[in-house]
């Protein structure tokens, strides 16, 4: 045992974070199901998986509650799958928090939040860390897996909630909005000129009418949110802690690199514990490091055991093909390799020539996650 | 000729969107430079991007919202929200000194990053804003056609609503009806065309199918072309790779019996992918009503301009109606 191994020991909460498109969501399930068969109680947190997938998981319907996974071994109930659901992400909140119905009931039919809510940034990253806490307060099970929303940087999903909390802090609020509408000019010439200036202009902009309600909607959520910062600090704390470790998942492209290396540093300096960098979707030159195959020994190799040139050639060339990907995959993971922290492990996974949809799939995964 | 890419160039306005990764900055850069072959001045913008087309397209990134030359009449630009509030308040607010003190304020600074839609507002402003804007001397357009290489799927969707949102929440008021202005431009098929990028696997096309209706039924936007990219087009079966397997026995050289195993291996990917991308592109063909380009995928060990110029020579071969399809090498 070793690699992903020791972290599945030795952490209640694995994140896996990484930009868009890389196989976060896979690699999650396949890491959950590694923490399954292994005995522990496992949740998988995932965002709209493949409907294969789902369904392999037993997510035949969308939904916070959670499925349980059956099959491929699997003791009853070791596994078990929620998958957030991202359009009703900002109701959820606004429900979960609001102290009373009437309170609730006013947010949700205020106009502004009814055209705006669907736009809403962050909050789905808020409610997917808002269902961890929960989940790991709940005691219910050994191991959290999460799989981050599909943004296109990896660290939107660390910094939404504080973006988010930044936003509802009652200080910036009461500044910003509430004295120009509950006291009018007077009050607000006293408290912030230069905002006065802004507002008297944005004022004149937009009509009067939209900002009313523009005020009465923030000043109902700085309500809601009353308990929302040292929530947010409370997160942070548990991200930090030693029950939580990230896992990077990235593909050997050099987008997908330049993102994942800033990630690492910003990792570093928000003092969260990044253990492990997944590579998906690798090649590999056959002979790597040295002089590659010369294309006329495969083709003469082919043309022996087939006998027929037109497939010799076609073959030989294929191979030729996948072994310059090979190459390239191989030199830019050596140089990520050399960037990142003393004590961050790397993990090559193949890039499989079939669709992950199956736990059996997921399982296919394992060799190369948990390799010693 | 070229007679689906000529009708795209028609427009002024073209978003080239799709999931995380399928390769939507390669199919963005690759359209701007098809158009700005064929004599239109093309502005490339790169939506929260970090200056990844400019670095494809071998150039520099400029500072955000600066335009950067790439070619004769082709420049790349970054938008971001942030950005383009400074620009708009500088036109609405001429005090300098005011100005700064606004930008300076802890106030502003939360307000920006966080105002739920407000950075996608003004990005989508900011896009309009370049798609209308006339030279300096009056008349005319700077840009004949602006290309948006847009964010990922659910980020897309957001920025392409809010001017909607923006519009229905703030009525007859200035933003209400600057918001209109912008909507109308995006929803008349004389001027904007959303062109969706995806690769052929499970996925991205159920992600792609998602956003073909939620353009087409809940944002009302024309769409463009579909392409399918990163495409296998293996030249023989897979069956045939099979027959290597039986024979791999009779070698007893280590070296051959090692390169013959990664020969069959890589084949049985290669007719793999190709069988995927088949089953997907069908699927797409019977629920997608949307004409289509096919881009064979690039074997190249780096992806730079070299392969950005396969991939235009591959847009422009299938545009054209040619069914040459095969494996496409960058460094050729």
């Amino acid at each position: 045992m070793g690699g992903l191994d020791e972290l599945l020991r030795r952490h209640h909460i694995i994140i896996c974070a990484g930009s868009g498109g890389v196989g976060k969501t896979t690699t999650a399930a396949s890491i959950a199901l590694r923490g399954a068969l292994a005995g522990r109680r496992t949740v998988v947190l995932t965002i709209d998986p493949a409907k294969r997938l789902a369904n392999a998981l037993g997510m035949r319907t969308v939904g916070g509650s959670g499925s349980v996974v059956t099959g491929d071994d699997l003791q009853p109930g070791m596994l078990t799958a929620m998958m957030l659901d991202q359009k009703g992400a900002w109701d959820e909140l606004v429900e979960r928090h609001a102290p009373s119905a009437e309170v609730r009931d006013r947010i949700l039919n205020n106009h502004f939040y009814q055209h705006l809510s669907q736009s809403f940034a962050g909050s789905y990253e808020y409610v997917a860390i808002e269902q961890l806490c929960e989940l790991h307060a709940s005691g219910a099970y050994d191991l959290i897996v999460v799989d981050t929303p599909p943004t296109r940087h990896a660290l939107d999903f660390l910094e939404a909630p504080q973006r988010l909390a930044d936003f509802l802090d009652r200080r910036v609020v009461k500044w910003f909005v509430r004295p120009y509408f509950s006291a009018g000019w007077a009050t607000l010439r006293f408290v912030n000129r230069t905002v006065g200036f802004l507002f008297r202009r944005l004022e004149e902009a937009t009509g009067i009418s939209a900002l009313v309600e523009v005020s009465d909607f923030f000043t109902s959520m700085s309500g809601l949110f009353e308990a929302f910062a040292p929530r947010v600090r409370r997160v942070y704390e548990l991200l930090r802690s030693s029950d939580t470790c990230f896992v990077l998942v990235a593909a050997p492209e050099e987008q997908v690199l330049t993102e994942a290396e800033y990630f690492c540093r910003k990792v570093r300096e928000l003092d969260i514990p990044l253990r492990t960098v997944v590579f998906n979707r690798t090649h590999r030159e056959l002979t790597a490091g040295r002089q590659g195959v010369a294309a006329d020994e495969v083709t003469r190799l082919m043309m022996r055991l087939l006998g027929e040139e037109t497939l010799a050639t076609k073959l030989a060339e294929n191979f030729s093909h996948y072994e310059m990907i090979g190459r390239g995959d191989g030199l830019r993971m050596e140089s990520f390799r050399r960037i990142l922290p003393k004590g961050v492990a790397t993990i090559e996974v193949p890039n499989f020539n079939s669709d992950v949809h199956s736990l059996a799939d997921l399982r296919a995964m394992h060799p190369f996650l948990f390799a010693a | 000729m070229k007679p689906l890419l000529e009708k795209l160039f028609q427009r002024r306005l073209l978003f080239v969107a799709g999931k995380g990764g399928v390769g939507k900055t390669t199919t963005a850069c690759a359209l701007a430079l098809i158009a700005s072959q064929l004599g239109k001045r093309t502005l490339l913008t790169e939506v929260d991007g970090a200056g990844r087309a400019a670095y494809l397209l071998g150039v520099e990134p400029a500072p955000i919202g600066l335009p950067r030359r790439a070619g004769p009449l082709l420049s790349v630009m970054s938008v971001e929200g942030g950005a383009a509030l400074a620009e708009y308040l500088e036109i609405i607010l001429p005090v300098k000194r005011v100005l700064q003190a606004v930008f300076a304020s802890r106030i502003y600074k939360y307000f920006v990053a966080a105002a739920p839609g407000l950075k996608e507002l003004l990005t989508i402003g900011k896009i309009w804003y370049e798609a209308e804007r006339l030279e300096e001397s009056g008349g005319q357009r700077l840009w004949d056609l602006v290309i948006v290489d847009a964010p990922a799927t659910g980020h897309s969707l957001q920025y392409l609503r809010m001017p909607h949102a923006a519009h229905q929440a703030f009525g007859g008021g200035l933003v209400g009806r600057e918001s209109k202005r912008i909507v109308d431009l995006l929803v008349d098929p004389r001027v904007t065309a959303v062109n969706l990028v995806t690769t052929a696997e499970e996925m991205p096309v159920n992600e792609t199918l998602e956003m073909y209706e939620q353009i087409r039924d809940e944002l009302h936007m024309p769409l463009g072309i579909l392409f399918l990219n990163r495409m296998h087009y293996a030249t023989f079966e897979a069956k045939q790779v099979d027959n290597l397997e039986r024979k791999l026995a009779k070698l007893h050289d280590a070296r051959e019996r090692a390169i013959a195993t990664e020969v069959m291996n890589r084949g049985r990917e290669e007719a793999g992918w190709t069988a995927i991308n088949h089953r997907y592109s069908q699927r797409l063909a019977s629920e997608v009503r949307m004409p289509r380009i096919e881009v064979p995928f690039v074997f190249a060990e780096e992806f730079g301009l070299k392969e950005v110029h396969a991939v235009v020579a591959a847009i422009v071969r299938d545009s054209a109606g040619s069914t040459r399809r095969g494996a496409v090498h960058g460094r050729a």
